[in-house]
């Protein structure tokens, strides 16, 4: 019995150090995994912007670009993420949508900038889609949606344009899973309050999309991609609390209703 | 680490072939190649309940063919659920993970060498002894 749980501990050990070992060694390094990896979704996000941009023009007014350009580089700066990496899209479209591609692509709808009422509504938004693509969902939604190895042969060049169209779908109108939305709701309300954005009316956005959806139309895609809405602006709200901060905006009010109105 | 010894008698044609059997049955998955760890042990258990009744040498081969199996469906399901997490849930690709992966197929290599070497030489009626799991099938093992 006791040479058996001497060997049974020697079994054990082995195993562990064999693990420690192993991991000592900088396989990602020898295995070029980031870098594989990295371009992969390079060619992922350009692939799948040429679709979005042959359903709908790009805007390039700099009226438009700059403001949530400031936007987006107030959020960047304030929370440590490296603005150079994220490319902002914004794309003609009465769609209220907006979503994170591969390779740090961020695509907004101008339908969804007309819906928003107030900017903080909009960094809401702004930040939920970062912290998408900070936690490294956009990739594993689509290697869960889509496959490794579709994914793969895409970035090859065996790719037709019906297969890139799913790809978009699946990355545009379909749900995360419920946990990684969660986490990015958390994470946004993070980046919000890190840059002096009050968080509530994101979660006020959230909770109006449902509402307004028979008055205006099947454009709110937001909807859809973003499944339970009143659920995810209770959980908002509850982890705000009773953290309040002084809040103030990033844009000037003119600047606010100068965006709104170069998108009428 | 495995020794071939003289067993309490001489087994039979039939015994030595329903011996080597046993192991064959823990290599099922791995021919059918399937990703799920329970296989393996379910393929064993499965020829063990069925042979409970057999002769010494025979269940004596499928207890040891069992057990190598229980070990492995730990350190197998970790693997499995840890690729699963990495592919679809919150882990990323690690060094550790990457070793995890290579440590377990070391020892998935191991125990499948292992296994064809018992199978061969259990169907010769040779008995084969690994080391730890052949002490432990002792014990367990009553004749």
């Amino acid at each position: 019995m006791k040479n058996i749980l001497l060997q049974l501990v020697l079994l054990v050990i082995l195993f562990f150090a064999l693990w420690l070992g192993l991991s000592k060694i900088d396989w990602m390094e020898l295995l070029n995994v980031n870098y594989i990896t990295s371009k992969t979704q390079q060619k992922l996000g350009e692939l799948i912007l040429d679709q979005i941009k042959n359903s709908g023009e790009e805007n390039h007014d700099p009226k438009v670009t700059l403001p949530l350009d400031s936007i987006l580089t107030g959020i960047c700066i304030s929370n440590a993420i490296d603005r150079s990496q994220i490319q902002l899209h914004v794309i003609k479209s009465e769609e209220v949508n907006a979503f994170a591609l591969p390779n740090h692509q961020l695509v907004i709808y101008s339908g969804l900038i007309l819906e928003t009422r107030i900017e903080a509504e909009l960094s809401g938004v702004i930040c939920h889609e970062i912290a998408h693509m900070e936690l490294d969902h956009v990739m594993k939604k689509l290697i869960k949606e889509v496959g490794i190895s579709v994914l793969i042969s895409t970035t090859t060049g065996n790719s037709g344009s019906n297969l890139m169209g799913n790809i978009l779908k699946t990355l545009s109108s379909t749900a995360y899973d419920r946990d990684l939305e969660r986490d990015a709701d958390i994470r946004a309300v993070d980046y919000l309050i890190r840059t002096n954005i009050d968080p509530i009316p994101f979660a006020q956005f959230l909770r109006r999309i449902p509402e307004s959806k028979s008055a205006i139309d099947q454009h709110l895609t937001l909807l859809s991609t973003h499944p339970d809405s009143e659920e995810r602006a209770a959980y908002i709200i509850e982890f705000v609390g009773d953290v309040h901060g002084e809040y103030q905006s990033i844009l000037s009010p003119d600047t606010w209703k100068n965006l709104q109105h170069q998108l009428k | 680490m495995n020794t071939i010894t003289q067993f309490y008698y001489s087994p039979n044609e039939y015994e030595s072939e329903k011996a080597s059997n046993s192991y064959l049955m823990s290599l099922i998955a791995v021919i059918a190649g399937l990703p799920f760890p329970i296989i393996n042990l379910i393929a064993t258990l499965a020829f063990y309940q069925g042979n409970r009744k057999g002769t010494y040498f025979v269940r004596w081969h499928c207890t040891q063919a069992l057990l190598s199996q229980f070990s492995l469906l730990l350190m197998n399901s970790v693997a499995f659920w840890w690729s699963v997490s990495v592919l679809f849930g919150p882990e990323n690709l690690s060094n550790s993970f990457i070793g995890y992966l290579i440590t377990v197929f070391l020892f998935n290599l191991t125990e499948f060498v292992a296994t064809i070497y018992s199978a061969i030489n259990t169907r010769k009626g040779l008995h084969v002894k690994w080391w730890f799991y052949g002490d432990l099938t002792d014990m367990i093992c009553s004749s």
